[in-house]
């Protein structure tokens, strides 16, 4: 199992301003979990509601990939520059 | 014929490796004489062919695509620094790849078949349903052997890799 990104770091520069940002997602990741499980009643609610017609499931289903999708995300790193621009984003 | 080659074919003629195993050792031992591959991994012909497989089988973790520009051979110039070609660098975990996939999976039927049709409109003559998550693992160890290099009309290089 892939463990979840810990930080990311964005970085934006142009000719006018220099901008960089440490986020710190380990923080956030109790926040989320948090908040699913205020929300979890909810989201029990509605997958049963769904189930019959078979979306339920599939909600479940999308729920776990978008969870995979954001632990994969680790070891992205996008770097993007022109002569004035430059963009960076790299989650660790 | 090399010693290495020799133990490849036996192993094959033994089913200890598969025909498709065998390509690869073959083809990585014809990369290694071709002087393609790193100084000091030198193919000594001692080598187990379990040492060859693990060596020729570490699966990819990255892909990666690479933009850099060229010499403007005009006016002697920098490209990037004239602004027509910036530089890129992307590198993408090949577990994003392996979870974009199996999202494909839950994507509705219908919109599969609206992504099918605006890929035959630009010519592309490909059904994304055909691509499986059975079939991933072969797919990425085929990456491996992938390195796409384009150079463009301005003397940019655009190269794509796994790594």
């Amino acid at each position: 199992m892939n463990w979840p990104p810990m930080l990311m770091h964005i970085k934006f520069q142009n000719e006018e301003r220099d901008f960089g940002l440490w986020l710190p997602l380990f923080l956030l990741l109790p926040l989320a979990l948090v908040v699913l499980i205020i929300l979890s009643p909810l989201i029990l609610v509605a997958v049963i509601v769904l189930w019959p017609s078979g979306w339920g499931m599939w909600a479940l289903k999308v729920l776990k990939a978008a969870f995979d999708s954001f632990c994969a995300i680790r070891g992205l790193e996008v770097d993007v520059q022109d002569n004035t621009k430059h963009v960076y984003v790299s989650v660790v | 014929m090399t010693e290495s080659q020799k133990k490849i074919l036996e192993m094959l003629a033994q089913n200890k490796i598969n025909i498709g195993d065998a390509q690869r050792l073959l083809n990585a031992i014809s990369d290694e004489e071709g002087g393609k591959n790193n100084a000091g991994h030198e193919n000594t012909g001692h080598e187990t062919g379990k040492e060859w497989k693990q060596s020729v089988k570490t699966s990819p973790k990255y892909l990666r695509v690479t933009v850099t520009p060229g010499e403007n051979a005009d006016d002697h110039g920098d490209m990037f620094r004239d602004g027509k070609v910036g530089r890129v660098n992307v590198r993408v975990p090949m577990s994003l790849i392996r979870a974009g996939i199996k999202l494909t999976a839950l994507i509705p039927p219908e919109a599969l078949d609206k992504a099918n049709s605006a890929l035959k409109e630009k010519g592309i003559n490909f059904d994304v349903r055909n691509i499986k998550p059975e079939d991933l693992e072969e797919l990425i160890q085929a990456l491996g052997d992938m390195q796409i290099d384009i150079e463009g009309g301005h003397g940019e290089k655009v190269k794509v890799f796994v790594e």
